[in-house]
């Protein structure tokens, strides 16, 4: 087949080999790269009982049939493990360029397990691959370590790397590349960290073929062209590539979506007149900062040349600026984004570090942790200084709160006790993202029955619905009204539709954000079969979601998951707000949801997929 | 006639004015909590239509005559994370 080489390479840290395995076609017609892929090879090599830290844990990095196409949103790329948070599968995309060269390389994805005696780095070169020495780069920042890989490898080649964080096992530690991109959540930092993998370097110059090369090339006219020009058409304030996913702080609160004060609170006015649109550009002096193709180019470079917070690196997203932000209450825009840049070269993911430091303010407020606990620091609501202190005591792992935070709010909310786990905001051990179930009850459903990376709301984005405006005609999601937001009808089919959309978009590899500025199912469609030659319909790309997303829940089983899980939700979920837009809502009626949504996905009453669904699907072999 | 709004099949009266369509979606949207917001602090709810893949500007609505087949596409401002 085409847009793809059918070829990974596998590493073997324990033992210093690498070498390369040919996959079938069937492999690609059914997962597609990326994510797909990352379950695959978790699927086929993790055994039942394999932990996140277990050198038998394989962490894939795998582009998709979209990787490298130069159409806007196809520098995309993912990795997977099994998660030290979750501990279950997990998946994590990133962007900038490393996912385009290492398809360049000649490999489709790079499957990484055993565990190195000392330090290394993974160097592959156009098909070369060496494995080097690492130890000058250990207890350096990611940054660092991927400034020392470049210096000694070439300038040209792309680079992965972790911090601190990543080495010490933090569970949430990232894993970043050209200091602007993050593989963020579920902790794959620290799977690298475990085997000794410091940093992945890729250098490579071959293009596979592709089915339709002429159509490709007439779609990325036609698509980058239409994308740009409606970004263009917005003011300012309101273009991706001025202040990126920033604007989305202002356009959220209307709709009670924002996580304020650990989910307390429904109205912060002074985080959101500082982390606005507008200041982001003013306070921040953030200039565009494309990945690879992208015509929307929503990172941000940004420099606060004074101060305690004076520094110049990546910009806040919108999940940085909300969980590092609005839910600790810091208003600083500027403590905000150093803390937010300082989580990046610890190699931390912002959307936990944020809930676990909100987690901590309220323990602090509560009386369940005092000074003697945080080294001195006074953790109140807003305390910016205070909140990037912990920021640099969690990523070193300081002994005491600093290295029980890294474990996760669940984790530390056990051992602490005193009623704290009633506010830790967190399912299967996962911190829940800057998307409020309040103001749509989708998020409450989403969060609960996740399989791809745990409660993510990036893997299944079915907030979007309203919250982004996101329609899938294609699949029967037209026109939905405000109201819905808050309704179970239909909910259940919707998140199936949303989980099976972001296992397509992270296993072709596509960003989904084009989806913002028009981008639609049928133009990824028809760039799939334009790379591969597939030729599908909607029908059989649903059906290819459905099989990734099965496959996961397959994951999640052997590795532990059972019915219960679903239904541990953060107390929080049942808490109202008093105020705001989403006042008094909470989402009963979420059981009767999940199990909705069971049947809907064909899993029997256990959660688990029914022999028909198998069947239909054709994955007979899949099931354990 | 038959045209598509977001990709949704819609019958509309001959002689239909791409003005009459927009009118029709912007007044479906205007009590949407961003979009109100959006109103209120800008007057504006910055939508942006496209036709037959073509973006459409505010001048121009009134002297579009919609045919049969015409693809409407309209974008809400809204960008995520």
């Amino acid at each position: 087949m085409k847009g793809v080489w059918g070829k990974v390479l596998k590493v073997d840290l324990t033992n210093g080999t690498c070498t390369g395995e040919t996959l079938p076609d069937k492999v690609y017609e059914y997962f597609l790269g990326g994510a797909g892929l990352a379950a695959y090879f978790m699927w086929k090599e993790c055994p039942a009982g394999t932990t996140a830290f277990n050198p038998a844990n394989r962490l894939t990095l795998a582009g998709g049939p979209m990787t490298g196409l130069k159409q806007t949103g196809a520098a995309k790329w993912s990795a997977g493990a099994i998660s030290p948070s979750i501990n279950m599968n997990a998946d994590s995309a990133a962007t900038a360029s490393f996912g385009i060269v290492m398809k360049q390389t000649g490999y489709d994805a790079i499957v990484v397990y055993g565990r190195s005696a000392k330090p290394v780095y993974l160097v592959v070169d156009n098909g070369k691959v060496k494995i080097k020495d690492a130890r000058k780069f250990w207890g350096k920042s990611a940054y660092e370590a991927e400034d020392g890989i470049k210096e000694a490898e070439g300038d040209d080649f792309e680079v992965l790397s972790i911090g601190q964080a990543g080495e010490k096992l933090v569970r949430y530690a990232n894993i970043q590349t050209k200091k602007k991109s993050f593989v963020g959540r579920c902790g794959l930092g620290a799977v690298m960290g475990s085997k000794l993998l410091k940093g992945v370097a890729v250098r490579g110059s071959q293009n596979c073929k592709l089915h339709d090369p002429a159509e490709i090339n007439r779609l990325n006219k036609e698509i980058n062209k239409r994308l740009a020009a409606i970004d263009a058409e917005r003011p300012e304030w309101l273009q991706i590539k001025r202040v990126g996913t920033a604007m989305a702080t202002e356009l959220f609160a209307p709709q009670g979506n924002l996580p304020i004060k650990n989910y307390q609170l429904a109205n912060f006015p002074s985080g959101e007149k500082s982390m606005h649109g507008s200041n982001y550009s003013k306070e921040l002096r953030a200039k565009p900062w494309p990945c690879q193709y992208c015509v929307l180019q929503c990172h941000n470079l940004c420099e606060v040349k004074e101060g305690p917070y004076a520094y110049r690196g990546k910009g806040p997203e919108y999940e940085s600026f909300a969980m590092m932000g609005f839910d600790t209450m810091v208003d600083d825009i500027k403590a905000v984004a150093y803390g937010g840049e300082l989580a990046n070269k610890y190699s931390m993911d912002t959307i936990s570090l944020g809930a676990v430091i909100a987690w901590a303010m309220e323990s602090y407020e509560k009386g369940v942790i005092t000074k003697k606990d945080t080294y001195g620091l006074d953790l109140t609501w807003g305390n910016a200084e205070a909140m990037v202190e912990m920021v640099k005591k969690i990523g070193e792992r300081a002994d005491g709160l600093g290295y029980l935070l890294g474990e996760g709010c669940k984790i530390a909310s056990e051992v602490l006790g005193k009623g704290s786990p009633d506010w830790a905001v967190q399912m299967k051990g996962q911190e829940i993202a800057a998307h409020n179930w309040r103001a749509q009850y989708i998020s409450a459903l989403n969060y609960c029955t996740g399989v791809a990376s745990g409660p993510n709301h990036e893997r299944g984005n079915s907030q979007h619905i309203w919250v982004g405006h996101i329609r899938l005609p294609e699949w029967g999601i037209g026109e939905v009204g405000n109201e819905e937001r808050w309704s179970w009808e239909k909910a259940g089919d919707r998140n199936a539709k949303f989980h099976d959309y972001c296992n397509i978009i992270n296993s072709s590899c596509h960003c989904k954000f084009m989806e913002f500025r028009s981008y639609t199912l049928t133009d990824l469609l028809n760039t799939i079969n334009g790379a591969t030659g597939f030729g599908w319909s909607q029908d059989d790309l649903r059906r290819c979601g459905e099989r990734i997303t099965t496959l996961q829940k397959i994951l999640n089983i052997r590795f532990g998951w059972r019915k219960e899980h679903d239904f541990k939700y953060p107390k929080r979920f049942m808490e109202p707000v008093h105020e705001g837009p989403a006042a008094g809502k909470i989402p009963i009626g979420l059981e009767g949801a999940i199990m909705d949504y069971y049947r809907v996905r064909g899993w029997d009453g256990e959660g688990k997929p029914s022999q028909e669904l198998i069947k239909r699907l054709g994955m007979e072999e899949y099931i354990d | 006639m038959k045209i598509t709004i977001n990709s949704k099949e819609e019958e509309i009266e001959p002689g239909t004015k791409l003005s009459e369509v927009v009118k029709k979606i912007r007044e479906a949207k205007k009590d949407e909590p961003m979009i109100k917001s959006l109103i209120q602090k800008t007057g504006e709810d910055h939508i942006v239509f496209v036709l037959n893949g073509q973006i459409v500007r505010p001048p121009e609505y009134d002297s579009i005559e919609l045919k049969e087949g015409d693809a409407i596409r309209w974008v809400h401002p809204m960008f995520g994370g």
